[in-house]
């Protein structure tokens, strides 16, 4: 499974970020959230700044302690495992893996059935199978 | 507790900004937004200050629903002493602001004074900072966002003004990501005679609310059962455009200055032809509909037309060129101007012109001439001096009062009343002068099953409306989801925690009517200034569904002393003693 986003069905409203971060964190704060999907308007016309998490998998790769996991189409983060070494921080290539008092946050997609594509009222963002 | 309990008075004259506790109380009787931000300007100004002085305020204000997941939550609510007007006015815009400024911490900024120099104001959380502005002086509104945005960050949010606002242009507007306004009433030209072309947050912090899991489960419901609905969905799939249809069908299409309810041309401009150059779709913060219609032509690009200006900035002026109402609506969108009122005051110039009595060189239909203007009034040079006083003052000037379509010196929005009298009443008693977001009788008159040619029962429709409409603004929710009472009641009582009835925030309503009334009171305002132009009450509409129908004046007073007396009013439109202390105004 993976997160796509189609723009031209994206109406940038945010509430896919709303929705991850009350499902993770429990509070509104969409900087919290674990993507992240603006539209801008520029002179040159509405611009999207998007960061999801692709399943490129090369956090899984990198970590050194076995911390995240690919299981059932979606990644799995082993707390107990993780070193604070944020070597996933850096490596991700979508800028998705955040950094928390405690080990990082990173878009498991919610476990199989993502908040964020629930909320989204106009189906720009889709949960897709593959990877 | 969705408030942050925080408010930001920054004093533009000695550059002190100091955090205050918001009142409390007051934030239980006016709830936030519109009705919060009325309350604290009544108890902050004195009477009679002059609305370009820096002894006025500018109070923008965020509500209990700002920044959560409820949709539709986006807008926030900008107060002062209007410039056009003299009244109290709050304007309400969208985009993504209001809620970057809660995540900052604070439910409120109240600026006062003046700056010495050309500045605009930064927010990031507890950072507070009048910065320089020389190089943003003179830009266009949506150039000084992207400028904010390269210097700060492309994220950062920021409400500006364009040149017209610097030139204290009495119909310019605050805009916020390009194409969003705090449009009406000279809220710009309040933020230019304080020099200050603009203010930029950032926020980190978090909104919590009682049981976010469960809450939030229950937006989506809402969301989907009462949101994304047949009733709600217009927004997104036509948007306002859509009215260009049903006014034309219902003969309230302002056409040619109010002379007549339909437009020939007017599938030229009609939501229609707009589909053919849309080119993208754009939302406010946590909107499920997402109104914003992006269109592009050969010479301009903008996110609309709104309804407003294809009716106002088109059949109004005679224009049926979709392109010259795009560039026109781009032009004034980046000026910083209002355009209801731009393309009001074309259109009485046009009129002016073509009755011979002042020759503005203007005439309906002429587009040359008609792009020319926008320019014109936001430099303040040549016809645009006359131009930019607005319909009012440029009646009092030349002539022309019985067709100079304005309440109060707020020019019309695009409904005609002689097709739909509870509209008249709506206009002429509304806390800022002529205005359809206070109360919109339309949908029930010309749209649906009431009578729109009579008087009987619109004294009380149009306050019930403006009660619904005072609450929504205050919450802030936007107009657009036409969600009921009890609806929101319903999730105010489980954000607070406590019940909270469809009484109540009806009697909210009323609390917030009752003060704004109380302010303009204050200002000298009286029952002579609650009327329509003459044209409304003596010239007869000649074509469609409104041909033969004008308001005559003796039913409308009747609706008005109908208004008075069932609001608790004396007969000369104030509130009584009783009333207000029902109400618990004072």
């Amino acid at each position: 499974m993976v997160l796509k986003l189609i723009e031209e069905l994206c109406i940038g409203c945010r509430l896919c970020q709303l929705a991850c971060s009350v499902a993770k964190e429990e509070v509104f704060n969409p900087e919290l959230a674990r993507l992240k999907i603006i539209s801008l308007y520029s002179k040159s016309g509405l611009n999207y700044k998007t960061s999801l998490c692709n399943m490129c998998l090369t956090c899984v790769n990198i970590c050194p302690t076995e911390a995240i996991s690919h299981q059932a189409g979606h990644l799995i983060y082993d707390q107990d495992k993780c070193t604070n070494c944020g070597i996933c921080i850096t490596a991700c290539p979508e800028s998705v893996i955040a950094s928390r008092a405690e080990g990082i946050a990173l878009c498991d997609l919610c476990g199989g059935s993502p908040a964020c594509v629930e909320w989204c009222p106009h189906q720009a963002l889709m949960n897709q199978e593959g990877n | 507790m969705s408030y942050t309990g925080k408010l930001l008075r920054v004093n533009l004259t000695t550059g002190h900004s100091q955090v205050e506790e918001l009142n409390k109380q007051w934030a239980v009787d006016y709830i936030g937004g519109k009705g919060l931000g009325l309350k604290y300007l009544y108890e902050e100004l004195a009477p009679g200050v002059a609305p370009l002085s820096p002894d006025n305020k500018l109070i923008l204000m965020t509500g209990l629903f700002t920044g959560t997941i409820i949709p539709l939550s986006g807008k926030l609510a900008i107060i002062t002493k209007s410039p056009a007007t003299g009244t109290i006015l709050d304007c309400s815009i969208g985009g993504h602001f209001a809620a970057e400024l809660k995540y900052a911490g604070y439910d409120a900024v109240i600026l006062e004074g003046k700056a010495s120099k050309p500045s605009y104001l930064y927010i990031e959380d507890k950072i507070v900072e009048i910065r320089d502005a020389s190089e943003l002086w003179g830009q266009g509104a949506q150039e000084t966002e992207l400028i904010l945005r390269e210097k700060i960050n492309q994220e950062v949010k920021a409400l500006a003004i364009g040149p017209a606002g610097e030139n204290l242009v009495t119909m310019s507007c605050i805009t916020s990501e390009f194409y969003r306004q705090a449009g009406r009433g000279g809220v710009g030209a309040v933020m230019g005679s304080k020099n200050l072309k603009a203010i930029a947050v950032r926020g980190s912090g978090s909104i919590s609310v009682p049981n976010i899991k469960q809450f939030a489960s229950s937006m989506k419901e809402f969301m989907q059962t009462d949101i994304l609905t047949d009733t709600n969905l217009w927004a997104n799939t036509d948007g306002t455009a859509l009215l260009v249809d049903f006014n034309q069908d219902t003969g309230i299409l302002p056409t040619k200055n109010f002379q007549q309810g339909t437009f020939d041309d007017y599938q030229a401009i009609n939501s229609d032809a707009l589909k053919a150059v849309r080119s993208g779709k754009k939302g406010c913060f946590s909107c499920a509909l997402g109104c914003g219609n992006y269109s592009r032509t050969g010479r301009s690009t903008v996110e609309g037309p709104e309804y407003e200006t294809l009716a106002l900035g088109g059949s109004n002026c005679g224009i049926s060129d979709l392109e010259a109402i795009i560039e026109f609506n781009d032009l004034c969108d980046n000026l910083g101007m209002d355009t209801i009122s731009v393309g009001n005051v074309i259109a009485f110039a046009m009129e002016l012109t073509e009755k011979g009595i002042k020759d503005f060189g203007l005439r309906f239909g002429d587009v040359e001439a008609y792009l020319k203007i926008p320019g014109l009034i936001a430099a303040q040079v040549g016809i645009g001096v006359d131009l930019g006083l607005g319909v009012k003052k440029l009646s009092e000037k030349y002539g022309g009062s019985d067709f100079a379509m304005h309440v109060k010196g707020l020019e019309f929005p695009g409904y005609e009343p002689r097709g739909s009298w509870g509209m008249g009443l709506a206009y002429a008693t509304s806390d800022r002068g002529a205005c359809h977001m206070r109360a919109w009788p339309v949908a029930q008159e010309a749209y649906g099953d009431l009578d729109a040619f009579t008087v009987e029962g619109k004294a009380q429709l149009v306050i019930e409306l403006q009660h619904y409409n005072a609450v929504k603004f205050s919450l802030i929710l936007c107009d657009f989801w036409a969600l009921s009472l009890e609806t929101m009641g319903t999730i105010v009582s489980n954000l607070l925690e406590r019940t909270v009835t469809e009484q109540e925030l009806s009697q909210v309503g009323e609390r917030v009517v009752n003060l704004a009334r109380q302010f303009n009171v204050r200002e000298g305002f009286t029952k002579d200034n609650d009327t329509l132009p003459g044209r409304i009450f003596k010239e007869t509409l000649k074509t469609g569904a409104t041909k033969g129908q004008l308001l005559p004046l003796e039913e409308y007073e009747k609706m008005l002393a109908e208004y008075y007396s069932l609001r608790g009013w004396d007969r000369d439109g104030r509130p009584t003693d009783a009333k207000l202390q029902e109400l618990g105004v004072n």
